[in-house]
């Protein structure tokens, strides 16, 4: 078959260039993101628990505003590297703007204007320099539901890498392979990778589209209820993939279901009306919270 | 409780009949707009042939095989050489004029012999004084009104026929006319020769338009003029007026004119006289003189056509449509993803892209002539003179605010989360529109598309100053005119001939424009079927 044969030649250039095919939690060559200045990449791979390092996203005092109104107001919050953030809160609180923040997805959104700062890796991103692309690419995002392209599953995938310069075939197929192996879905497509990714189930189009999001080789991902549109057996999926993950990405999930954000967090934010109600570990924040708002909301009394 | 169910079923159950009836109908009302057109259409294509087609088919067009034609040209002939012998017999009894003048032809030239062959003056003057007894007799036989008169003088000619100077010589014709004349008066009367002078040449104009000129006739310089009846459907027709004359009569003071058909073998006719015979020969041997045959004409749509498109196909009007369509469509389409792009991408809702898509709304109401008009005034001004490039362009024009509209609809209608998708994986608005939203909006985009084809290929009015001709070749740069199917149907339904003399030819091209508008549909929609299967997995 074709794409056996590339993955061999594909494996060949892996062991002279790149010795760690598997999604990396440093950082792009230099080349690549030029742009965008990042910490040495041992500030990051210096392990110890989650919590301990410098905070890869740090918001001081940050606002967003649809117009005049605020969607979050003032949040002053830290999120760390290989660690999965939850956000929790009722609905309208802001917490999907809030995450839509990090790589300015809310720009889509026209008249909305930030105060204060919000830092990724130390770089205020919404600085008038701030180069988008290279914050989107380091800032990978999946949504609510799974919207793959109308292509086939190869394409989705190696849209990101494609959008980066990398027309080698070989490159792309190992790329490929990679996203899907670490996406989880390899097994299942691996013999129809040009089939169109809008024939797979829902599950299988979310995993896919964090495939995709892994191939632009983030070093934070955005989760926006990624199971929300999910059944019981797929999102158990998603959930083990996110467990997978933490391992290399800094993960950042907004959900509405209590019970999953107690399984796959470390630290758990909680959202409130636009504002950062209570922020910890998740294991503080589920069973001793500080806030009377929190508890009444983990405990479903809330209203 | 189950009265109102059984009501709900009720109104359900007549929504659904009423839907499948509109459906129906719909489908009826197009069979009813379209069947005629095709089926009448049809009769260019699929017809019976006579001999003159296909001599014309291999003098117009070339084709054919010469031997087997020239055979069948010799047995018509054949078949139609007593036809003309009698009328050649009758017309010299009725043509006074040419008779006398033929008379006095002969007799000069038997003057000049004489002196060519150097006679000695005496007997000169003594042959040419005979000469001129015969001719005398002769013309006074054909000028006079009474037929025993007549009688007379052509005995005189006729008594001489056995003498050596008029049996050897020229002069023999003078008995042979004599003869002919003798024959013909003893059948009409004298005193309507004016008359029958009049209808004899509504008969031969008849019998030229059913049998094509006479053999030995020199080649008439107009193409509809050189073959007879070319169809047995017209063959039909010609032959009506042969055999019967076409008189409007006035029955009562102050009513209006009423058609009559009147039998050419009527008393007040040619009935009684020698060309009596003629009518009932042409009828009962017509198919001998004209051999019709079953011929499936396929080649109509490739074919050239003889000026206006008496014999022939439409092949230069379908290539100059397909020419005129391509390129309208090349202009019409980037430009249109183009404009519809910015109104949805980068347009924003100010008050100025309002004010766009008003325009672009009305211009898609604009009539076609004014577009053509404008075309005129602009394209055809810039470029200066009619041409494809012209026409294409005022074409591409009417169909750009289809295009815009349909892309700027399908474009619109891509999910929100695609171009999410594409922007959060890093990749710029113009990237995102290229590769992302376009391919989703391609099969929203193709159904305009296939409008406009449709559209484009119809329309008459905007070519119609801009860049068609009625007839001609298909131009070999854009800077030549065109024939398109559309303009040559509208050229023959308002030129005053062809319309009627051939009505196959203006059905068969209206027939043309439907299918191949048909058939650029079809493509098109099999393009969108294969796109949006790709798409959709």
């Amino acid at each position: 078959m074709k794409v056996v044969g590339a993955m061999t030649q594909a494996a060949d250039n892996r062991n002279s260039s790149n010795p760690s095919p598997v999604p990396r939690s440093g950082v792009a060559p230099a080349s690549r993101r030029p742009q965008m200045p990042l910490k040495p990449q041992d500030a990051m791979s210096n392990g110890g628990p989650a919590g301990t390092e410098r905070p890869i996203v740090q918001a001081e005092a940050f606002s967003l505003y649809y117009g005049s109104k605020a969607g979050v107001k003032d949040i002053t919050m830290d999120i760390y590297p290989r660690a999965v953030t939850a956000i929790i809160g009722p609905s309208g609180c802001g917490k999907s703007t809030f995450l839509r923040s990090i790589n300015r997805m809310n720009d889509l959104i026209p008249h909305t204007h930030a105060e204060g700062l919000l830092r990724v890796d130390g770089v205020n991103v919404y600085d008038r320099h701030v180069n988008l692309v290279n914050l989107r690419q380091q800032v990978g995002m999946v949504f609510q539901k799974p919207n793959p392209f109308a292509k086939s599953i190869y394409d989705n995938i190696a849209y990101g890498p494609r959008l980066q310069g990398i027309r080698r075939r070989a490159r792309l197929d190992e790329i490929v392979e990679e996203c899907l192996r670490a996406a989880a879905l390899w097994g299942e497509v691996k013999d129809n990778l040009k089939g169109s990714a809008l024939a797979l189930s829902g599950g299988q189009q979310q995993r896919l589209c964090i495939a995709r999001t892994l191939a632009t080789r983030p070093n934070i991902l955005l989760m926006d209820e990624p199971c929300s549109a999910l059944d019981p057996l797929a999102t158990a999926k998603i959930e083990d993939l996110i467990g997978e993950l933490k391992a290399s990405y800094t993960i950042v999930i907004v959900t509405h279901n209590m019970q999953q954000a107690a399984r796959v967090s470390d630290r758990t934010a909680f959202f409130c009306l636009g504002e950062l109600v209570e922020y910890g570990s998740t294991a503080q924040v589920f069973t001793n919270p500080r806030c009377k708002d929190t508890e009444d909301y983990i405990t479903g009394r809330f209203g | 409780m189950s009265l109102r169910l059984r009501l709900r079923g009720l109104w359900n159950k007549g929504f659904t009949g009423l839907s499948v009836l509109a459906v129906v109908l719909l489908g009826a009302a197009l069979l009813i707009v379209l069947a005629p057109m095709l089926y009448r259409g049809f009769q260019a294509v699929v017809f019976v042939e006579t001999v003159e087609f296909r001599k014309m088919e291999f003098w117009e067009l070339d084709r054919g095989d010469e031997e087997a034609l020239q055979a069948e040209v010799a047995a018509i002939q054949a078949a139609r050489e007593p036809v003309y012998a009698l009328l050649d017999r009758f017309s010299r009894g009725i043509d006074v004029e040419r008779q006398i003048d033929q008379a006095r032809d002969v007799y000069r030239r038997y003057g000049e012999k004489l002196r060519a062959e150097q006679t000695p003056r005496e007997a000169y003057t003594e042959k040419r004084a005979r000469a001129k007894a015969l001719r005398d007799a002769l013309t006074d036989a054909y000028e006079t009104a009474d037929a025993t008169a007549a009688r007379e003088h052509l005995q005189v000619v006729l008594s001489q026929a056995d003498e050596p100077w008029v049996r050897d010589t020229m002069l023999r014709e003078y008995v042979q006319m004599a003869r002919d004349y003798g024959e013909v008066i003893a059948t009409i009367d004298l005193g309507r020769r004016q008359e029958y002078a009049q209808a004899l040449d509504e008969v031969k104009a008849a019998l030229r338009k059913l049998l094509g000129p006479r053999p030995r006739e020199e080649v008439p310089a107009l193409a509809e003029d050189r073959y007879g009846a070319t169809r047995w459907d017209l063959v039909q027709r010609d032959v009506e007026h042969f055999l019967y004359d076409e008189q409007w009569v006035q029955e009562q003071p102050g009513e209006p004119l009423v058609r009559k058909w009147v039998p050419r073998t009527d008393p007040a006719q040619f009935g009684g006289t020698a060309l009596e015979p003629l009518f009932g020969m042409v009828e009962t041997h017509l198919e001998e003189m004209l051999r019709p045959r079953w011929r499936f004409y396929w080649q109509y749509f490739i074919d050239g056509s003889t000026p206006g498109h008496f014999f022939g196909g439409v092949g230069p009007e379908v290539l100059g449509t397909l020419l005129l369509t391509l390129c309208a469509m090349l202009f019409a389409v980037p430009l249109g993803i183009v404009s519809a792009a910015y109104l949805v991408e980068c347009g924003g809702d100010h008050r100025m892209v309002r004010i766009i898509r008003t325009c672009i709304n009305t211009l898609a109401g604009v009539p076609s002539i004014v577009f053509g008009l404008f075309g005129l005034a602009f394209f055809v001004l810039i470029v200066g003179r009619p041409c494809v490039l012209a026409a294409s362009l005022t074409l591409g024009l009417l169909v750009l605010p289809v295009i815009i509209r349909a892309s700027e609809e399908a474009i619109r209608a891509v999910p929100e989360t695609y171009k999410e998708a594409s922007l959060a994986l890093g990749a710029g608005r113009f990237r995102t529109f290229v590769r992302v939203i376009l391919p989703a909006a391609l099969p929203g985009i193709l159904t305009g598309i296939i409008l406009s084809v449709s559209r484009a290929a119809g329309e008459t009015a905007p070519i119609l100053f801009t860049g068609a001709v009625f007839y001609g070749d298909v131009p070999r740069s854009l800077f030549g005119q065109t024939p398109a199917l559309s303009y040559g149907s509208y050229g023959i339904a308002t030129g005053d001939r062809i319309g009627m003399e051939m009505p196959h030819q203006q059905y068969g091209m209206v027939m043309t424009l439907i299918l191949l508008v048909l058939l650029l549909n079809l493509a098109a929609i099999a393009i969108r079927h294969r796109v949006q299967k790709r798409l959709r997995g």
